[in-house]
């Protein structure tokens, strides 16, 4: 169907990923196949907006306008060589790619873009995936009022009633390979999620998920099943050593959490030697065992 | 102002983790009500799923009369303060608390009645021109509270609002957020894992633990009437002590330690058929006593025990003991020099003790 209508429409085009700008010189609509297309308005009557929307839902999200910023950022992110005659532009700070998502239809981008740029106090480029996914590009500046991602997140649930994810990327300084760089951060931001149900996730936490996720699922769950032993399915030991592994193998800490006794817990600790022959309050065994949780996630 | 309902409400997050189940529950109208508990029993899935923010699994919210399971957030009459609650660090006072209605496109004058009316409430007319860098702690937490005030909203939800506050200004911002409570009457649900924060606060508190309602009270029906060990344990500091024993004929035995159980106790505990059986003696800090008064009137309630620890508190000392090798805390008066290694007498309190069974944990009632 849609190449019928692009034989009809010459500036038809699909949206599909952050390569389209989906500007509102377009006007745009759903297919059956949840496919969003868009056809420049200058190409449709009012009568054609009336025959189209007959079987085609419109789309009415509404994204804010893209920024010359964002602009340059498509090119250097997604056009595959230099365009002729332009000189280069580059971003003349460190800058890091924040992927966030929220739930659909939670929020409005438009209204999500100025909360952010209120959050930071200036234009921020934000690359859209769709209507509840992209990326913020952050610029590194020295603001001792700046705030952190967990903040943003609590600022933007009670003001924007909406809860957000994100997936904080390494700062950079350089802009080669930056398709490539864009595109495994994207991969990452996908699947990262799933290990966790932290709502700030940075690229430095991800690593462990990251490499784990390489290895194929039969060795993974071998490996989980060696480790672990019968704890595997014991989900109260594997909480109490995801907490001791979050108070960084702190016992008093952990015990405080757990509303344990001190004691307590070095009795389970003790146990648990004895059934695996692992003593998770050395740091390679500690290592070891956090992998092997994830692995069996 | 409004109730709420919940009813068979369930979370099941996408892997697979059950975090909420069963949760039945009546918010009042104007009701200060705490959702109190461990670190994911599910408090703020619930408070999410309340909000909007979280999809419930299955059951049904009602706030008043309607029920809300599909209505998104933003038109639930709703408003938020969270636990790494900030302002927007480049703007004053004013219109920190006016972006929110700002971004909703409210009408200017009607934005400044409100935030004017906020300010008053909470004492920041003069400081609306400031920016958050030149607030003090309480302050900022101020201008958090009216930028939720501003919402008019007929609920409030706060998460853990204070555990990033040192301990002076959390013991303030209590007091602050309670008088704001008796003055605007809305119905607010606050998480805390915080157990004094909850008594402290509380109209009424919920104790939860994995994903599921221990009990619902106010806090001192839930502190003098624990439903079960997991509730007793968690409400008062230092927590109840749980002894293993027996209850033959008169006396909660425990190897070689007799203590005699008060009568109305023991004829429920009989009445339940727990003669001859393992029970679990629950009983606090403070109802352990040294002074001889005690000593004497209660001869066969008196355990010799070992102390382990003594910690000074000024006017108290809590003790660390062993009684038939089982660990106890005791509170007593530090009018007596007690030092670790010492023995000493103690009398147990057995009007105010409770018992528990082996198995279910429940109290035996
Ligand atoms: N986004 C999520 N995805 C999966 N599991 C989650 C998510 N959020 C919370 N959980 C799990 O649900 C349970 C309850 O969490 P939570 O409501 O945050 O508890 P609390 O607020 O009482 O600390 C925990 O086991 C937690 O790991
Ligand atoms: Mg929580």
């Amino acid at each position: 169907m849609i190449d019928q209508l692009r034989k009809i429409y010459s500036t038809l085009q699909v949206y599909k990923d952050s390569s389209d700008e989906l500007g509102i010189d377009y006007k745009w609509f759903t297919t059956d196949n949840h496919e969003v297309i868009g056809i420049r308005n200058d190409e449709l009557t009012s009568k054609d907006i009336s025959l189209l929307t007959a079987f085609l839902s419109p789309y009415n999200v509404k994204f804010p306008n893209p920024t010359d910023v964002e602009g340059k950022w498509r090119k250097l992110i997604f056009s595959t060589e230099p365009i002729e005659g332009e000189k280069e532009w580059k971003p003349s700070n460190p800058f890091r790619f924040v992927y966030f998502s929220f739930n659909k239809d939670q929020v409005e981008p438009i209204l999500f873009k100025d909360a952010i740029e209120a959050l930071f106090d200036k234009q921020v480029s934000i690359l859209w995936h769709n209507e509840h996914e992209g990326f913020i590009i952050e610029q590194q500046m020295v603001d001792e009022d700046s705030i952190s991602y967990d903040q943003i997140i609590d600022i933007l649930m009670s003001d924007l009633y909406v809860k957000i994810n994100f997936f904080v990327g390494p700062y950079k300084k350089d802009v080669n390979d930056l398709s490539l760089h864009y595109k495994s951060l994207t991969n990452v931001a996908n699947q990262v999620f799933q290990y966790t149900n932290k709502s700030v996730v940075t690229y430095v936490d991800a690593i462990p998920f990251i490499l784990t996720k390489q290895t194929d699922e039969g060795l993974r769950l071998d490996i989980s099943k060696t480790i672990l032993h019968e704890y595997i399915y014991d989900e109260e030991t594997i909480k109490m050593i995801e907490t001791f592994f979050e108070c960084n193998l702190n016992l008093s800490e952990t015990a405080k959490v757990l509303h344990l006794h001190r004691n307590s817990l070095q009795y389970r600790l003790d146990r648990f030697v004895d059934k695996t022959g692992i003593d998770i309050r050395q740091f390679h065994n500690a290592m070891t065992v956090s992998l092997a949780l994830l692995a069996r996630k | 102002m409004a109730e709420l309902k919940l009813v068979n409400v369930k979370k099941v997050y996408d892997n697979k983790v059950v975090s909420v189940e069963d949760f039945n529950l009546e918010i009042r109208d104007k009701e200060f009500l705490v959702l109190v508990g461990p670190s994911g029993c599910g408090k703020s899935t619930t408070l999410r799923m309340i909000a909007g923010l979280e999809e419930i699994s299955s059951g049904d919210l009602y706030i008043g009369d309607k029920r809300v399971n599909d209505v998104p957030p933003k038109d639930r009459n709703i408003a938020m303060v969270f636990q790494n609650y900030a302002l927007y660090p480049h703007m004053d006072v004013y219109n920190n608390m006016a972006f929110g209605l700002k971004l909703r496109k409210f009408k200017k004058d009607e934005i400044k009645k409100r935030v004017d009316n906020a300010a008053k409430i909470l004492g920041l007319e003069n400081l609306l021109n400031r920016k958050p860098k030149a607030l003090s702690g309480g302050q900022r937490q101020r201008v958090a509270l009216g930028r939720a005030i501003v919402r008019d909203a007929e609920v409030f939800l706060m998460d853990e609002p204070l555990s990033n506050l040192d301990a002076k200004l959390r013991v303030q911002m209590r007091a602050e957020i309670q008088k704001l409570h008796s003055r605007l009457q809305t119905t607010t649900i606050y998480v805390t894992h915080d157990q004094t924060e909850a008594m402290t606060m509380a109209t009424r508190l919920v104790v939860m633990k994995d994903g599921i309602i221990q009990q619902v009270g106010a806090p001192k029906e839930v502190y003098d009437e624990p439903d079960n060990v997991f509730v007793g344990g968690f409400i008062g500091s230092p927590a109840m002590n749980f002894l293993n024993g027996k209850l033959i004929g008169n006396y909660f035995i425990m190897d070689d330690v007799k203590l005699l159980v008060p009568d109305g106790r023991l004829k429920i505990l009989k009445e339940r058929g727990y003669d001859g059986k393992d029970i679990i003696l629950g009983i606090r800090p403070e109802d352990i006593n040294d002074e001889q008064v005690f000593l004497d009137f209660s001869p066969e309630t008196k355990v010799n025990a070992s102390v382990e620890v003594a910690e000074l508190m000024g006017a108290e000392i809590i003790l660390y003991s062993q009684v038939n090798n089982q660990s106890f805390v005791a509170r007593i008066d530090s009018r007596f020099n007690i030092t670790a290694g010492d023995t000493i007498d103690l009398a147990f309190d057995l009007s105010k003790a409770h018992f528990f069974d082996k198995e279910t944990e429940l109290r035996i009632k």
